[in-house]
């Protein structure tokens, strides 16, 4: 990731400060990311369509999803990745073909943590109300509508 | 895919020509990657159409089972493609790829006469290693497939259109290339996506004669490609190759994807002029398909395409029509039922009814 580009992302309106909310989205990564500060949605969109692929270190980047059927998961496609779950299905069916891994599902938000947790390089999302472990790093926060939700939202 | 007038040699001599050290040499990399690698998941998080992921390894693959009804020759119920992939991502510096895939085995054939069973072959499609560079560069060196349009570069069954191939998305230029070639693609994707790509020599593990049109010794080329929306982009791009019979290329060609809520439109075109010795009747190679489909639900659709096809061999081009649905029951598997009709000049793809059963996994 380009310094210049970092940069952009830290004036793109994703600062860490300021209270959490369950219904928040929580992006984090492997305690070996080294970030020195937040990024932003665009980026954060660019990792999971697989078009940044590497930290600014130079190590693979593994983004973890979650499973179809999960509330959080239509939250984030609608509200980050800002796509329709069927194109981003047939996208990155599409990407594996050319050799970039699609994220990984992780079918709750433990395995979640756990995996992001364990697997350098990880990256993956949880709800605002969960409680981190302490060597996970926040790298964004995703504010929530008041009143969003997967049936009555789309993309802001 | 079906590569519907090319001929299938017998498997033993085909097995010996393409199972050349390179594969071997290719598949044992990866094993011993693959024993290398720490298990960072497993099996329990298998999804169908995004493989198994081990550690840094991934293996995945595709099958396509096709039935081929032409209303004249050999009908067949074959396995078209079994095609498996190992890509690594270990560091930015190491992050290869492989794909063997075998193809042609007649699982019945009846009808028509002075044929073979065909029993099948395998071929190395692509074994490459990538290099991550600063700013959204990659460097590639090996055996990929040449980026000529958008179909030859996403041709696993599961993911393109039709049973039936166009005949434009393969025919009339060098689908692979073994050297050099550098990437780009803008994370923002406000950028053309560009690659550039240079093969100075013959291709590595070529297919045989029998079923290749030509053999290339030397390939050169560019593909621009600008999004417009997730899968919708306009594609430029530029081929020049000189095959072994000394025939210089220089191909240009269009692709186009775009969507209106429920309609998709995609097609391909390419010019070539030909120029030095070589089997011909005709300086210049030119065609196109154009294809409407339209998602009735999540699941259904239907589609077509219209294709014109002047190859350097033909003196009237080829005119196809194609008619299809499709069901898709899960993203990575469709199962597609299509009739071509032939309309015009010496059929490229024979008139017929086709269908076939694909999955990514």
């Amino acid at each position: 990731m380009p310094r210049h580009r970092l940069m952009a992302l830290l004036l793109s309106g994703l600062a860490l400060a300021g209270p959490v909310r369950a219904e928040d989205i929580v992006i984090i990564a492997h305690p070996s990311v080294a970030l020195t500060r937040s990024i932003g949605v665009g980026e954060v969109a660019a990792i999971y369509l697989l078009r940044t692929t590497v930290w600014p270190d130079g190590h693979p980047i593994v983004p973890v999803n979650r499973e179809i059927a999960s509330d959080l998961r239509r939250k984030f496609t609608t509200l980050v990745l800002r796509q329709d779950p069927g194109s981003l299905a047939a996208y990155w069916n599409e990407m594996h073909f050319r050799g970039k891994f699609p994220p990984l599902v992780q079918e709750s938000e433990q395995s979640v943590l756990a995996f992001v947790e364990r697997v350098p390089g990880a990256v993956g999302y949880v709800s605002g109300g969960i409680p981190l472990p302490a060597d996970v790093h926040v790298v964004a926060r995703v504010t929530v509508p008041d009143g969003w939700s997967p049936n009555n939202g789309g993309p802001p | 895919m079906i590569p519907a007038v090319r001929r299938r040699p017998p498997a033993a001599r085909l097995t010996r020509a393409l199972l050349a050290s390179p594969l071997l040499a290719s598949l044992a990399l990866t094993a011993g990657l693959l024993l290398a690698a720490p298990a960072q998941a497993g099996i329990d998080d298998y999804q169908l159409g995004q493989g198994l992921e081990l550690g840094p390894i991934n293996l995945a693959g595709y099958s396509s089972v096709t039935a081929a009804l032409p209303d004249q020759g050999h009908k067949s119920l074959a396995i078209d493609d079994l095609s498996l992939f190992i890509s690594g991502h270990v560091t930015s510096l190491v992050n290869p790829f492989v794909e063997a895939e075998l193809t042609g085995l007649d699982l019945t054939r009846w009808g028509g006469d002075g044929d073979r069973h065909r029993d099948g072959y395998v071929v190395l499609e692509r074994v490459y290693n990538d290099i991550y560079l600063p700013d959204g560069f990659t460097l590639r060196a090996g055996k990929m497939l040449a980026p000529v349009g958008e179909w030859n570069q996403i041709h696993a069954a599961p993911l393109v259109l039709s049973t039936v191939r166009p005949a434009v998305t393969y025919r009339n230029f060098s689908e692979y290339a073994t050297g050099l070639s550098v990437l780009y693609a803008d994370p923002a994707a406000a950028l053309p996506d560009i690659q550039v790509y240079w093969q100075p020599a013959e291709e590595l593990s070529a297919r045989p004669d029998s079923i290749v049109d030509n053999r290339y010794r030397l390939v050169q080329g560019a593909h621009v490609s600008v999004p417009l929306a997730l899968l919708d982009k306009v594609g430029l791009s530029f081929q020049r190759s000189v095959d072994d019979q000394g025939t210089e290329q220089h191909l240009y060609g269009l692709d186009g994807h775009y969507t209106v809520d429920r309609l998709t439109l995609q097609g391909e075109w390419t010019y070539s002029t030909l120029s030095g010795p070589g089997t011909r009747t005709r300086s210049r190679e030119w065609g196109g398909f154009l294809s409407p489909s339209y998602a009735l639900d999540d699941q259904w659709s239907v589609y077509g395409w219209y294709e014109i096809y002047s190859g350097r061999l033909q003196d009237a081009a080829a005119q196809d029509l194609l008619g299809g649905v499709a069901y898709r029951p899960h993203p990575a598997m469709v199962f597609k039922l299509e009739y071509v009709q032939n309309v015009g000049g010496r059929p490229v793809n024979p008139t017929g009814l086709f269908a076939s059963w694909s999955v990514l996994f």
